[in-house]
Parts: C-alpha cells; sequence; structure tokens
C-alpha cells in the first residue's frame, strides 16, 4: 500500500471554490496537483511587486498584459499564480480563459523567505511548461535570478544581477529596469 | 512566504465529497489535514483483514460492532479508515455518526508495503487520540505489532507477536486470536 497526498485538477480545484471549500479570496495556488496555501505578503514582498508593476506598465504601454497575483493555467494540474506574469495582447482581453503557457512572455516570483521552494519547485515547473522567461527575485541577497531558454523541463541558461545591473529581456523590447529600483 | 499544503478540516472533506470532488467509492482518507490518496488492497492484505474479521466477529457475538475499512473521526481534522475497528455496541450502529476516539477499543492497520507509514504517522495519530490499542500488522515480515498504553500522545507500551505466538488484547476480555490464523 503506497501512501500519497490526493492530488486534484485544475476542474477539481475550482469545484472546490463554487463549493465553498476554498474562498474566493484564499491565497492558494494548484502546484502539480497539490493545493499549496501562501502566507500573508510581507511589505518588502509587497514593496518589490509594486516597483517593478509600475516600471513594466510603464513600459508596456497598453501593448501587453502585466498581471500582478493572477493564476496563469499551466496545465491540467498546475495553475500557479506568479507574482507578475507578462501577458501577450489577446482579443478577449482574457476575460474568456486564463493565460495558457503560449499567452505567457515572463513570469516573476519574489522570494523573501520561499527562495529553496521558488528555485527547487516554482523554477522547474515554469520551464517545464515552457514559460520563456522567469525572474526570480532574491530578496534577502538583494539578487534578480533571470531563467531563459527553457530545454527540456529546465532553463538552460541562468543569470545574476545585483544591484548595480540592469534587468533586460530578450522577448520584451525595450525594456529596461535598474535593480536597484526593484531591491529597494 | 513559507509554503505548505492547503490543509483540510472535516466539513471541508465532507464539503468536497458533496461537491462531487471526492467520489464515494475513492479510497482516501483525512489525516491531520491531508486527504491522504490509498493504494489497492492487495490480495494478502485483502485475505488478512477477512480473516480478522471472521475471527474477530466470532469473539464478538453482538456485544461490540466490528467494522471494515470505515472512519472514524478522531478530531477535526482527521478521519482515518482503519482496517479493522472495534467498537463499543451502540444500537444506532453509528447511523447518526461516525465512532469518536472514546467508541474505539481497538483498531487495526495491515500492513504490506506501508509499514514505515503507519509506524511513524498512524501509530501517533491514534495515541494522540487516546485509543488504548493499536495493532499494526506487518505482512512482509510475519509479525504483528501489538500497541497500547497511550500516555502523552505516544503508546507507552509495543509488543510484538510472531507466528506461534497469540493475540489477546486488556480492552476485549477474552478474544484470544492465534497469530498464524492472522498471518497465513
Amino acid at each position: 500500500m503506497h501512501v500519497a497526498v490526493r492530488h486534484f485538477n485544475v476542474a477539481e480545484y475550482y469545484q472546490m471554490a463554487r463549493a465553498g471549500v476554498l474562498a474566493e479570496d484564499e491565497r492558494v495556488e494548484l502546484v502539480r496537483g497539490e493545493i499549496v496555501a501562501m502566507s500573508p505578503i510581507g511589505i518588502r514582498h509587497a514593496a518589490c511587486v509594486n516597483q517593478i508593476n509600475m516600471r513594466l506598465n510603464r513600459w508596456a504601454r497598453g501593448r501587453f498584459v502585466v498581471s500582478v497575483q493572477n493564476p496563469i493555467r499551466l496545465d491540467d494540474h498546475s495553475e500557479p499564480q506568479p507574482d507578475i506574469a507578462i501577458l501577450k495582447p489577446r482579443d478577449d482581453v482574457y476575460f474568456e480563459a486564463q493565460p495558457r503557457p503560449g499567452d505567457v512572455l515572463l513570469v516573476i516570483e519574489v522570494a523573501d523567505t520561499s527562495m529553496g521552494y521558488d528555485r527547487e519547485e516554482k523554477v522547474p515547473l515554469y520551464a517545464e511548461a515552457g514559460i520563456p522567461e522567469m525572474w526570480l527575485v532574491n530578496l534577502p541577497e538583494g539578487v534578480i535570478e533571470i531563467y531563459t531558454e527553457p530545454v527540456g523541463g529546465v532553463y538552460s541558461s541562468v543569470r545574476q544581477v545585483a544591484r548595480g545591473g540592469v534587468l533586460t529581456s530578450a522577448f520584451l523590447p525595450g525594456l529596461s529596469i535598474r535593480a536597484a529600483d526593484v531591491l529597494g | 512566504m513559507q509554503v505548505a499544503v492547503r490543509h483540510f478540516n472535516v466539513a471541508e472533506y465532507y464539503q468536497m465529497a458533496r461537491a462531487g470532488v471526492l467520489t464515494e467509492d475513492e479510497r482516501v482518507e483525512l489525516v491531520r489535514g491531508e486527504i491522504v490518496a490509498m493504494s489497492p488492497i492487495g490480495s494478502r492484505h485483502a485475505a488478512c483483514v477477512s480473516r480478522f474479521d471472521m475471527r474477530l466477529q466470532r469473539w464478538a457475538r453482538e456485544r461490540f460492532v466490528v467494522r471494515i475499512q470505515n472512519p472514524i473521526r478522531l478530531d477535526d481534522e482527521s478521519e482515518p479508515e482503519p482496517d479493522v475497528s472495534v467498537l463499543k455496541l451502540r444500537h444506532d450502529f453509528y447511523a447518526d455518526a461516525h465512532p469518536m476516539p472514546e467508541d474505539v477499543l481497538l483498531v487495526i492497520e495491515v500492513a504490506d508495503t506501508s509499514m514505515g507509514y503507519d509506524r511513524d504517522e498512524k501509530a501517533p495519530l491514534y495515541a494522540e487520540a487516546g485509543i488504548p490499542e493499536m495493532w499494526l500488522v506487518n505482512l512482509s515480515e510475519a509479525v504483528i505489532e501489538v500497541y497500547s498504553n497511550p500516555v502523552d500522545g505516544a503508546y507507552s507500551s509495543v509488543r510484538q507477536v510472531a507466528r506461534g505466538g497469540v493475540l489477546t488484547s486488556a480492552s476485549l476480555p477474552g478474544l484470544s486470536i492465534r497469530a498464524e490464523d492472522i498471518l497465513g
């Protein structure tokens, strides 16, 4: 008798929300069939997300959707809520269906105390889904890890941008954010 | 941001069943807020449970309720389904509510491949609930571990009964089962 936690697919996850088992404002995300509870967002985490959000929207000027702490439907068993996702424009403006991996140009996760989890679970999760780029903001160490070129479920390129550096993206033309502006 | 699997209480667990997220014949149990999936029951496991059932029913002669793979409500976050439970006689046969810890005289878990889980998770779970006695059948090593005298969340007495030995219980007067009648 093998023992494992019961996993849920996206349909069951939403069924649980409709049935009231999961409250609408509950901070959870679905990661590989597990419903993961997220802790309250700390002050530095919130400030960092706001700084990035402001700069991304200024750059996007309505050409892309900057989605903050909203779900992305990666597959039938994973619907994480990255701190920020840059989405391609879509005719329905995402009113009809959650963004799918093909809609996502960049995801950003901000880690205050969850670096280990984000690096070991989230990075492979996004790489396997083929998300072209992920930024992982390591607040305690004041550095941003940039993961690109997902190949065979892993990002084949990783580089670090520290406080004096500048954040740019191969897929987001003209974007340029000073690391110091988002690290606080 | 600390990361943990979302836990469920018994009310939410049943809400999920009513909503159809968990199907009625699904082999799951609630253990410390986690919905644990149980693997299919192997033939040796099934035979062992049947052997207990026959002998316990014969001994009980309707003075106790002997139940097979049915739930016990330990607390708000745990409702396991032990392979066998011996309950105080109640004339409604627990139709109005699942047995609570004080209704339970003995639980038996049969382990084919799940010894580690049963020893590390189930034994403390039952001990903390104050279940007076637990038998853990280790099929692969052909030995039955008898746990009794729960004190501060742990069974203070553990003994092993191998082939040649006889199973008896302090809380079940007159019960006597030969180990080989169970182990086959």
